[in-house]
C-alpha cells in the first residue's frame, strides 16, 4: 500500500509541478502537458536504462500475467461500474427505504439477496452503502447489501461458471456462502455494533437538484471506473508477482494440510485485492488446493481486503472498519467451510 | 487527477484495447479468443465515453461543488471528481497494450510449472495410419502413459511446441501452455525430447521421431518421452495458447 500511494504521490506531483495558471484557456492545455510528461517519461525511462531487464524472463512473464488479469477484468469492470452509475443516478433515492422490511432483523437477509441486484465490484458497493445509510437504511442492512453485492451479483457468479467450467457446485457454495456470511453480520452488527464507530459520511451519490441526471451519471461512471481500474491494476500487480515469485512447490506445501490451506487462500485473498469480478479465475489457477480452499479465496475475496478496508476506512472510518474487517474475515472463514465441506 | 486526465486515460485505456482485438491479434497473448468480442466492444465504449467527457468537461460549468481535487486533502475528499490517487496506474496497463506489449508465455513459465495431469482417457480409438502421425502434446502424453494397447509403440510421431531447457544436463522438453481463461491460470504439457541438442529456449519446433522407450508402455511408468529424428524451426502460432495438431505433416 505504502508504495503505491508513493508512485500515486509522484505521479501526481509530476500533475502539480506542470505550470499551474489562472487562465481558462492555459487550463485547457494541462492534460496535453500531462500527456507530454506521461509519454516522455516512458519514452525516457526506457532509453537510460536500457530496455533489457523489461525483456528478462521473469519479468516479460511478470508483464504478461499482470497485463493478462486486467485485460480480461477490464469488460467486467466496465460493465460494472456502469450499472452501478446507472442506478445510482436513475434509481429514485427512497426506493431501497421503500422495499426494505421496516423489522431491522428481517431487512438484513433482504439486503443481502438484494446485493444480487446491483452488478458491480466491490469497489463500487462500498460508496453505494454509505448513501443507502444516509438516505435512512439501517445500517446492518446496508452492511449485509455491501457483502453480499461484489459476492453474488450475476456477473460475478457468470465469471465463477466460466472459470470453473462443468462444476455448478463451486458457483451455488459462493452463493450460499456469501449470502449467509452477509446475513450473518448484519445481524451481528444489530446485536454488538455501536454507532458511534461509524464516521458519517459526507459523500454526495444519487440525485441532486441542480445537476443533470445524465451528468452525475457520466461523472459518477467515470469516477468509479477509474478507482476500481487503478485498485483493478494494484491486484493484477500483487497477483501477478505471486503467480511468478512463487513456485508452485511452496504452494504444495500448505495446499497438503485442508486447515492450512484454507486459512492460507483466505489470508492470499485479503493481500493480494483482486477485483470480485477477476478473482474466480485467480481462484481457478490454484489448481494445487482443495476446492473449500478456493472457496474460502473466492468469499472472503469480495468482502475483506487492503483495498476494501481502505475504501471503508475512507467512508466509514477506521473505527469501523478495522473491526468490521477482522469480524467478517472469521465468519466468512467459517461459512466456507461449512458450506464447502457439505457441498464440494 | 484532473476531469481531463481522467477523460485522456479512459480512452487511452479504449484504444489500448482496440489495439490489441481489434487492430492486431495482440490480446491472444493474455486472453481466450472467445474474449476478443467483450474487449472490441469495451475498448469503443470507453473510446467514446473518454471523447464524450472530454467535450462535455469543456461546456460544463465550473465550481459546482464538484471542483477538481489538487491535492486529496480536501475536506470531503470524496466526491465524483476527486478519482483517488491510485487510477494513475490504468495508465500502466494501457500504455503497455499501445506501446510495450509483453510476449506470450513461454519457457521462463513452463521450467517452472509442475507436471500437469493429463486427464484420464476411458478410451483410445485406433490411431490414423499416416506416417509421420501428427499428434498433441497432450494426446501423445496420455497415449503413452494411460493407453493399454500400447498403439504409439513404433509408430513415427510429429509434434509441435516451443523449446523449454531442462536443468543443467543440456536436455529439453517440447512444451505448450494451455490456459482456461487468461495467462494467469496456464498449465504446461512438456514432452522430454531425447538425441538432438537443445534448440535456443522459446524456438518454435515441428518435432519428428519415436517413442523414447522406459517402463511398460501404456502405465505411469512409461516415460513422456521421444526419441528425435529430425526437427524443423517452425514460425510462432498467432494463438500460442493451444496444444494443436501440427498442419500437414510434410
Amino acid at each position: 500500500m505504502y508504495k503505491t500511494d508513493d508512485v500515486a504521490v509522484v505521479a501526481e506531483r509530476t500533475a502539480i509541478d506542470a505550470p499551474s495558471c489562472p487562465q481558462e484557456r492555459r487550463a485547457t492545455l494541462r492534460p496535453w502537458v500531462i500527456g507530454v510528461v506521461v509519454a516522455t517519461g516512458s519514452v525516457a525511462v526506457p532509453a537510460l536504462t536500457g530496455v533489457g531487464w523489461l525483456n528478462g524472463p521473469a519479468v516479460a512473464a511478470w508483464r504478461t500475467v499482470c497485463l493478462a488479469i486486467t485485460v480480461q477484468a477490464l469488460p467486467f469492470l466496465l460493465l460494472g461500474t456502469l450499472l452501478s452509475g446507472a442506478i445510482n443516478a436513475f434509481v429514485p433515492a427512497d426506493l431501497f427505504t421503500r422495499v426494505l422490511p421496516r423489522r431491522p432483523a428481517l431487512a438484513v437477509p433482504v439486503a443481502g439477496v438484494a446485493g444480487a441486484i446491483l452488478p458491480g465490484c466491490e469497489c463500487a458497493s462500498v460508496p453505494v452503502a454509505g448513501s443507502l445509510i444516509r438516505r435512512g437504511v439501517t445500517p446492518a442492512a446496508a452492511f449485509a447489501f455491501l457483502l453480499s453485492a461484489p459476492a453474488i451479483n450475476p456477473i460475478v457468479l457468470t465469471a465463477t461458471a466460466i472459470a470453473f467450467p462443468g462444476n455448478p457446485a463451486m458457483v451455488a457454495a459462493r452463493l450460499l456462502a456469501s449470502l449467509v456470511t452477509a446475513a450473518v453480520m448484519g445481524w451481528l452488527w444489530l446485536w454488538l455494533g455501536r454507532a458511534h464507530w461509524l464516521r458519517p459520511a459526507a459523500r454526495h451519490t444519487g440525485h441532486q437538484p441542480g445537476h443533470s441526471r445524465w451528468q452525475e451519471f457520466r461523472l459518477g461512471f467515470r469516477h468509479d471506473f477509474l478507482q476500481a481500474g487503478g485498485f483493478l491494476v494494484l491486484g493484477a500487480m500483487a497477483a501477478a508477482t505471486f503467480n511468478v515469485a512463487v513456485p508452485s512447490s511452496v504452494l504444495d506445501t500448505f495446499s497438503g494440510s485442508p486447515w492450512l490451506s484454507v486459512l492460507f487462500l483466505a489470508g492470499l485473498a485479503v493481500l493480494l485485492a483482486v477485483c470480485s469480478e477477476a478473482d474466480a479465475f485467480v481462484a481457478a489457477s490454484l489448481t494445487g488446493f482443495s476446492p473449500t480452499a478456493r472457496l474460502a479465496f473466492m468469499v472472503v475475496g469480495p468482502m475483506v481486503d487492503l483495498k476494501l478496508i481502505a475504501l471503508q476506512t475512507g467512508t466509514f472510518g477506521r473505527a469501523f472498519a478495522l473491526r468490521f474487517s477482522t469480524a467478517t474475515t472469521v465468519v466468512a472463514v467459517t461459512a466456507s467451510v461449512l458450506i464447502g465441506g457439505a457441498l464440494l | 487527477m484532473k476531469r481531463h486526465v481522467q477523460a485522456a486515460l479512459l480512452a487511452l485505456t479504449g484504444l489500448g484495447l482496440l489495439h490489441a482485438a481489434l487492430f492486431t491479434d495482440l490480446c491472444l497473448r493474455y486472453v481466450k479468443e472467445g474474449q476478443r468480442p467483450l474487449l472490441i466492444a469495451s475498448g469503443a465504449l470507453l473510446v467514446l465515453l473518454g471523447l464524450a467527457g472530454a467535450i462535455l468537461d469543456r461546456t460544463a460549468p465550473e465550481g459546482d461543488g464538484h471542483a477538481d481535487d489538487h491535492d486529496g486533502t480536501h475536506a470531503h475528499g470524496h466526491d465524483h471528481s476527486a478519482v483517488p490517487r491510485v487510477a494513475w496506474l490504468l495508465f500502466l496497463p494501457a500504455l503497455s497494450l499501445l506501446f510495450y506489449a509483453p510476449p506470450s508465455l513461454g519457457a521462463y513459465t513452463a521450467s517452472r510449472a509442475s507436471d500437469q495431469a493429463v486427464k484420464k482417457e476411458q478410451h483410445f480409438g485406433p490411431l490414423p495410419a499416416t506416417t509421420p502421425l501428427p499428434m498433441t502434446l497432450s494426446d501423445f502424453t496420455a497415449r503413452v502413459r494411460q493407453d493399454r494397447e500400447q498403439s504409439v509403440r513404433g509408430r513415427t510421431i510429429r509434434m509441435t511446441g516451443f523449446v523449454t531447457p531442462a536443468g543443467k544436463d543440456g536436455g529439453w522438453y517440447l512444451t505448450r501452455i494451455i490456459f482456461t481463461c487468461c495467462a494467469a491460470d496456464s498449465q504446461t504439457v512438456k514432452v522430454r525430447m531425447y538425441g538432438t541438442p537443445a534448440a535456443p529456449a522459446d524456438t518454435w519446433l515441428a518435432v519428428t521421431g519415436t517413442w523414447h522407450p522406459g517402463g511398460t508402455l501404456g502405465t505411469r511408468t512409461a516415460p513422456a518421452a521421444l526419441d528425435v529424428h529430425h526437427t524443423t524451426r517452425i514460425a510462432p502460432p498467432i494463438n500460442a495458447y493451444t496444444d494443436d495438431l501440427p498442419l500437414t505433416p510434410s
